[in-house]
């Protein structure tokens, strides 16, 4: 992606930090934990990040942690956890998407216009899915296939979808017909179902990261695209099904989003791409390509989901809001920083 | 990339004599639809409204040359801005050292950017995007999103709304700036280290280039700018509030990008810059004269970046496809790496 | 190489022109002497601004005048004041814009005034020397008093509520929260606001702050939402965490988003004036400013076949705002 100052030991490192985690715990327990916190130092921060800020609601706000509303939380969530976990695989195969937030809202508008010519959701479903792929494949042609710097690509994707958007619609919203919220099931069981989807498509996700070789191929060409190409990869052709899978799991999460509620803003997802990508980053996924994995991005996407209800329990005022949200990406980043930089020095 | 520097002359001439092409298009299309379109009057609305996002575009051209990217100038910009207000109408200062004041804040905070780019070697666009909600979140929480600053001076007012000399007042602050980011980029040794930086970072270490105090160079540059934008922006709208700016570091990137300059850094220049700022404006300005509604320049603007984008990739990828077919494997590999 | 490349652009630019103009909403220029108003929104893509502007097009239709309806894709004061400074070189007959922002926008207009253009605002009104006048829905005191009794009503006169807004920076709901809450010192003291949040104009992000908002006040007895989208928001979020009866939504918005919950019984109240009517008389007044029927001094006013209104001072008033309930939400269809 953009050519920042890199480290000329990065590349190696990539390669090394997912492949050989667990092979050293013949060295015993201690060793284990702090080899594991060295490689993984970004994730295991963010985690303890995460577990301060609940200890924190545990002690000062402990009606944070009733279940029913935790439960909406995490179903709250579920959409923007499918979408990171794609946006993660761009970033690591070196790429970057920033117009999820209207393929999010396109995917969304389109589905509940489905919905309310009464298609079935089991066909409404797939054609969501379909259309965000169709999207993402747009994406991925224009980046791989013409070798276009994918923000710029992805900044005017962006601005066209989403203007686009406004111009047919108008604002308006869509009603979607009784029945489809929840996908007809009752809302607890809908709401578990859609936490559940969303787990599974992580775990799936990182599973599939770190032993297929599709997984393997997405680093490879993160770490060095040329290397890749030598060893025998198609760079062009995983950069693009990146993309295409990134734009199917917008369409899904779009789906997630739809039914759980009666109604459809057109104007949802907006800021999605910028919530995703601090999200991404901050979870240790090296904007450089090549590095990081998916539970951090999971432990990232909690911790900053977690920030707005936390401020909400504990009565800070919503001003300033944004200025502790910017603060907590910094220091996540930051600590990362101080952390190479004493290791170079 | 390539090897001769021949190369990427004739294709930077090529883009922006393509992107003039471009403009003359759209000012002819334009002038045929709205009569009133090609006044002089519309020329200078044009020139003003497009002075704040021109002068961060303009900033953000050296930074995108060095591989960079900045996304908290517009933040920036609104937090500037009711720093602004805040010292002339809370504390009681005269506007000139307001604004000087407000200068300085606005070069503290590239100065945190770039602190953290450059200090601790973390990527631009993660500390940018991570400064891009504080400058915002700050601007809200002094104002409490409420406080508006209004009631300016006329004096001051005047450098945003009345002419000067036949031109807007600050048309010609844009003037200096434009000529000063152009002798730096094109004409100083900075210019020259900004690109070696932007295609090898490393390289321009081994070259001798302080890598690290021209990022930072960049980044503060950047701010100062930004706040500048803010004094400009309230002195038009005659009134600074927290939301001043919001989105305005896309309309930047897109006008850099549309000029030409390579988001990978090492490529572009800021005359390419200025043709893509004038290519939106006049694209959004003219829109009205035709009647087009505004999600019309939204999305004209995407396509024209799209566009201009491939149109100086798809014939060079052509051009190495015909190629391809001709030469044998082991001569390809050897060029094309 | 160049002349494809050249090719390419100005074809792919021609034929998008084209094809914007061919389905142009405002059905593009016809010249002649056929007035022009234009009229601004606050923001695009607004469910209630294309509510007003559908009553604007009926007016526009019936007094055979060109309707030019554009604004800022979101609520910008500096892209507002853009678009008037573009419509004073385009020469219009007449402005008519609702305001994102006060002070932003009256530069503009005034420049528009001086130039012999008739303005007029609505929804949200300028500086009052920026304009010859405003077409009043509700004055933000008149809004901001209903909702606070309505919600003092709902709570029987105590106990806690909280507000959504759209965002903190919103001149206008700036405005009605100041009117509730001086409303509430003065006359409910026993009520308590515990929180304000901003949805950025979002209703999922509405339904979210209303989720943590009735898990962290386990006492709140109403949910006050003061953007449109999140009053379907709210309902949402109290319908999920089962609240439905105990905690009250009440808010401004149009019926067609919110008859659902109202119907449900979620939302009690939905408070909004006619909007269709406000679009109409909003060109109805600026066509009769700009042919000089219409001059200040004057007391009532025409407009079309929504009869007379009556003006006080510089204020056209629009009537009294309307609340929407159980019982009478299906008589309105927009």
């Amino acid at each position: 992606m953009l050519n920042e100052i890199r480290e000329p030991q990065c590349a190696q490192q990539a390669g090394a930090s997912a492949s050989d985690s667990g092979t050293r715990t013949s060295l015993g327990f201690r060793n284990f934990v702090v080899g594991f916190s060295h490689r993984h130092f970004r994730e295991v921060s963010v985690a303890a990040a995460l577990l301060v800020l609940l200890a924190a609601l545990a002690i000062f706000a402990p009606a944070f942690y009733q279940p029913q509303p935790l439960l909406s939380l995490l179903t709250r969530e579920a959409p923007t956890l499918v979408v990171a976990c794609g946006m993660a695989l761009v970033i690591i195969s070196r790429q970057i998407d920033i117009s999820v937030g209207s393929q999010f809202a396109v995917c969304s508008v389109s589905a509940g216009l489905l919905a309310a010519l009464n298609w079935p959701l089991a066909l409404v479903l797939p054609a969501s899915i379909a259309l965000g792929a169709a999207l993402g494949a747009i994406n991925g042609a224009l980046v791989a296939g013409l070798r276009l710097p994918s923000i710029v690509v992805t900044l005017a994707t962006m601005v066209t979808w989403r203007e686009a958007l406004r111009w047919l619609r108008q604002g308006e919203f869509v009603n979607l017909p009784d029945g489809a919220q929840w996908f007809g099931l009752s809302q607890v069981t809908g709401q578990i179902t859609l936490i559940v989807v969303a787990l599974t498509l992580l775990v799936a996700l990182a599973l599939a990261m770190k032993h297929l070789a599709a997984g393997r191929f997405v680093y490879a060409v993160g770490s060095d695209a040329e290397a890749a190409r030598l060893a025998g990869i198609r760079p062009q052709l995983t950069t693009f099904f990146a993309f295409v899978l990134l734009g199917a799991l917008v369409g899904l999460a779009a789906m997630m989003n739809v039914v759980q509620s009666p109604q459809v803003d057109p104007k949802s997802g907006t800021g999605l791409e910028l919530k995703v990508i601090a999200a991404v980053v901050v979870g240790g996924v090296a904007i450089s390509g090549g590095r990081g994995n998916l539970w951090g991005v999971f432990a990232g996407l909690l911790l900053l989901a977690c920030i707005s209800p936390a401020l909400t329990h504990l009565r800070v005022e919503a001003y300033w809001e944004k200025a502790i949200q910017g603060a907590i990406i910094l220091l996540a980043v930051v600590a990362d920083g101080l952390r190479s930089r004493k290791e170079r020095h | 990339m390539d090897t001769e520097r021949h190369g990427f002359k004739t294709l930077a001439f090529r883009h922006e004599t393509v992107l003039l092409f471009v403009l003359v298009i759209e000012w002819f299309y334009f002038h045929s639809v709205g009569p009133r379109f090609g006044t002089l009057d519309n020329s200078y609305d044009i020139l003003r409204h497009s002075i704040e996002i021109g002068l961060l575009a303009l900033a953000m051209t050296p930074i995108i040359l060095t591989g960079g990217i900045d996304l908290s100038v517009g933040s920036l910009l609104g937090l500037c801005a009711i720093t602004f207000g805040k010292l002339w109408r809370d504390a009681g200062l005269p506007i000139p050292v307001a604004a000087a004041c407000t200068l300085c804040v606005g070069a503290l905070a590239g100065g945190l950017n770039a602190s953290l780019i450059t200090w601790l070697r973390l990527p631009p666009l993660i500390v940018t995007l991570g400064t891009y909600s504080l400058f915002r979140g700050l601007a809200e929480a002094i104002t409490r999103g409420v406080d508006t600053f209004t009631n300016f001076p006329p004096s001051f007012l005047f450098l945003g709304q009345e002419r000067w000399l036949g031109l807007p007042a600050q048309a010609w602050i844009f003037l200096v700036v434009a000529v000063a980011v152009w002798l730096l980029v094109h004409r100083t040794t900075f210019g020259r280290s900004f690109r070696a930086i932007g295609f090898a970072p490393e390289g321009a270490r081994y070259a001798g280039i302080p890598v690290e105090r021209r990022l930072a160079m960049v980044y503060v540059l950047a701010g100062v700018t930004a706040a500048l934008a803010a004094i400009i922006y309230t002195a038009r709208l005659g009134q600074a509030k927290a939301d001043a700016g919001t989105g305005y570091e896309l309309f930047a990137i897109t006008a850099v990008v549309l000029g030409g300059t390579s988001i990978f850094g090492g490529v572009g220049s800021v005359h390419g810059t200025l043709l893509g700022v004038a290519a939106i404006a006049v694209l959004s300005n003219g829109l009205v004269h035709a009647r087009q509604p505004r999600e019309v320049a939204g999305m004209l603007t995407g396509v024209l970046l799209i566009l201009a984008l491939s149109g100086s990739v798809v014939p060079k990828m052509l051009a190495t496809w015909r190629t391809r077919r001709q030469i044998p494997r082991e001569i390809q590999q050897s060029n094309t790496t | 190489m160049n002349k494809f490349l050249s090719f390419s652009i100005v074809a792919g630019l021609a034929c998008l022109l084209g094809c914007g103009k061919s389905s142009d909403a405002t059905g593009g220029s016809s010249g002649g002497k056929k007035l022009t108003i234009a009229l601004m929104p606050k923001s695009k893509g607004n469910a209630y601004f294309i509510s007003c502007k559908k009553g604007a097009d009926k007016a526009a239709a019936e007094l055979g005048i060109e309707l030019i309806f554009d604004g800022p894709t979101d609520p910008d004061p500096a892209r507002q004041n853009e678009i008037i400074e573009n419509w004073i070189t385009l020469g219009v007959d007449a402005i008519a814009a609702a305001c994102e922002n006060k002070e932003g926008i009256s530069t503009a207009l005034r420049k528009a005034k001086a130039r012999g253009i008739k303005v007029i605002t609505y929804d949200a009104d300028a500086l009052p020397d920026a304009r010859e006048f405003f077409v009043n829905q509700a004055t933000p005191e008149g809004i901001g008093h209903r909702l606070m009794d309505e919600a003092a009503r709902l709570c029987g006169n105590e106990g806690e509520f909280a507000i959504i807004t759209a965002s903190l920076t919103a001149a206008n709901m700036i405005e009605w929260q100041k009117h509730i809450e001086a409303r509430r010192a003065s006359e409910y003291p026993k009520m308590k606001m515990v929180a304000l949040r901003p949805c950025d104009d979002l209703k999922d992000k509405a339904q979210s702050e209303a989720t943590a908002l009735l898990s962290a006040n386990p006492n709140l007895k109403l949910i006050m939402a003061i953007c449109s989208p999140a009053v379907p928001g709210a309902a949402e979020a109290v319908k999920q965490a089962g609240k439905t009866g105990r905690v009250k939504v009440i808010g401004l918005g149009l019926p067609s988003e919110n008859r659902r919950y109202v119907k449900e019984g979620v939302t009690d109240s939905v408070i909004l004036w006619k909007t269709e009517d406000l679009g109409y008389l909003t060109v109805y007044a600026a066509h009769a400013l700009a042919k000089g029927e219409l001059k200040t001094g004057d007391t009532r006013f025409k407009a079309g076949s929504l009869g007379e209104f009556e003006i006080q001072g510089d204020n056209l008033l629009l009537g009294k705002p309307f609340v929407f309930t159980k019982e009478n939400i299906d008589q309105f269809d927009f």
